[in-house]
């Protein structure tokens, strides 16, 4: 009887050691949560008239790029510097957007296209990013545990990824993409040596994303984009609809816009 | 980065002055902007889907002959965000319904849709929503 005491004592004792090895061995911050759709969407605001009242309301735009200086950000610069004798490709296939980009045609955006996560989950040795795309809904299962990229995978639109903490900024390296997309809507085409960089970090209640692009077969130096200012969201995933691409028949001329 | 409904913004600025249009093209090179019509006819079908909703109305031509139109608006995630859902509008099918909208420059039975009437009298309207 007394042998049993005290070993559930002594069980009792030893619970919070193994709670505290369960924990996560350096307290980083929680990059968890819902953030605001990341596509921009067009301004303006529908207005609704119903039983003799009216009210207009405006969409709700939720992941900026940032208009002021954001503590801990990369230096950044508009456009990405390409060799000199692939120049006249980019802007042959920016002018030619509504034939040449995947996009347009409801396909896969890639990392960094695609743009901030919709919901992150963090775990003590992975982390999660989930979409809403027009194109579908992707997700990202990341490793922080120090793993290396896989060597075995095919090439992917997202990419393989691994992670890592600098300080309190999460640091995303993700290699081995196809070759189909854009990293960015200006005819921002890539080899298979794209190597792209994505840092989050938060900044109060806001999520901060940066990237870097680097593909020293394409580029002369990797670029650093503007940091995006993504705000907490109350609103829950939801699977995107369908995409039917049914407007590129019906084009006139060339003319388009900026897409993703 | 640039994204998917970016810039167009700009583009319709301009060349809307009220209201507010979106496409992920430039509208000018597939609406004529300047024909903004009305038709009048039952509400057929609405998809719910990217890159645009799209509702189809059955309407008489000036013959009597009954056309299919297709009305294409903006993306499903903007109308969400402006809380409309698709049960909303939905709730008119099989109605006669009004819908003012500028017409495919093709001269195909499509165009995009600025503002739907039920036959209730709810009505949804694009607007730039800088207007009192």
């Amino acid at each position: 009887m007394k042998n049993t005491f005290f070993c559930v004592l002594s069980a009792a004792a030893l619970l919070p050691a193994f709670a505290v090895a369960d924990a996560p061995k350096t307290a980083h911050p929680d990059l968890s949560g819902i953030w605001s759709y990341a596509i921009d969407l067009p301004p303006g605001a529908i207005k609704k008239q119903a039983n003799g009242s009216v009210t207009v309301q405006k969409v709700n735009r939720g992941a900026m790029v940032a208009t002021a200086s954001i503590k801990g950000a990369l230096p950044s610069t508009p456009a990405p510097s390409y060799k000199p004798e692939l120049q006249a490709k980019v802007k042959d296939l920016f002018d030619h957007e509504s034939k040449t980009d995947e996009v347009f045609y409801c396909g896969k955006p890639g990392v960094p296209r695609i743009g901030p996560p919709r919901k992150i989950v963090q775990t003590a040795g992975e982390i999660v990013f989930f979409y809403e795309d027009i194109s579908g809904d992707p997700y990202r299962i990341i490793p922080t545990d120090g793993r290396p990229h896989r060597a075995d995978a095919d090439p992917t639109y997202y990419g393989d990824s691994v992670a890592h903490w600098d300080g309190n900024t999460l640091v995303v390296d993700v290699t081995n993409f196809v070759e189909d997309t854009w990293f960015g809507e200006n005819g921002y085409f890539h080899s298979d040596a794209m190597h792209v960089t994505e840092r989050l970090w938060r900044d109060g209640e806001n999520l901060i994303y940066q990237v870097t692009v680097d593909d020293p077969k394409v580029l002369t130096a990797p670029w650093t984009m503007a940091p995006r200012v993504v705000k907490p969201s109350t609103e829950p995933l939801e699977e995107s609809p369908r995409c039917v691409e049914a407007d590129a028949n019906r084009l006139v001329n060339n003319d388009h816009h900026g897409q993703r | 980065m640039g994204h998917r409904f970016g810039r167009i913004l700009t583009a319709f600025a301009l060349v809307l002055a009220a209201g507010s249009l979106w496409a992920h093209h430039s509208p000018s090179a597939e609406f004529d902007m300047t024909k903004r019509f009305t038709l009048v006819g039952t509400l057929t079908r609405v998809d719910w889907m990217n890159p645009h909703i799209v509702v189809n109305i059955d309407a008489k031509s000036e013959g009597g002959k009954v056309e299919n139109w297709r009305l294409e608006s903006n993306p499903p995630s903007w109308f969400r965000r402006v809380g409309v859902s698709r049960a909303e509008i939905a709730r008119g099918i099989g109605q006669v319904v009004t819908v003012e909208a500028v017409r495919a420059k093709d001269g195909s039975l499509y165009g995009y849709m600025q503002k739907l009437t039920l036959a209730d009298g709810t009505s949804w309207e694009l607007v730039s929503g800088t207007e009192k």
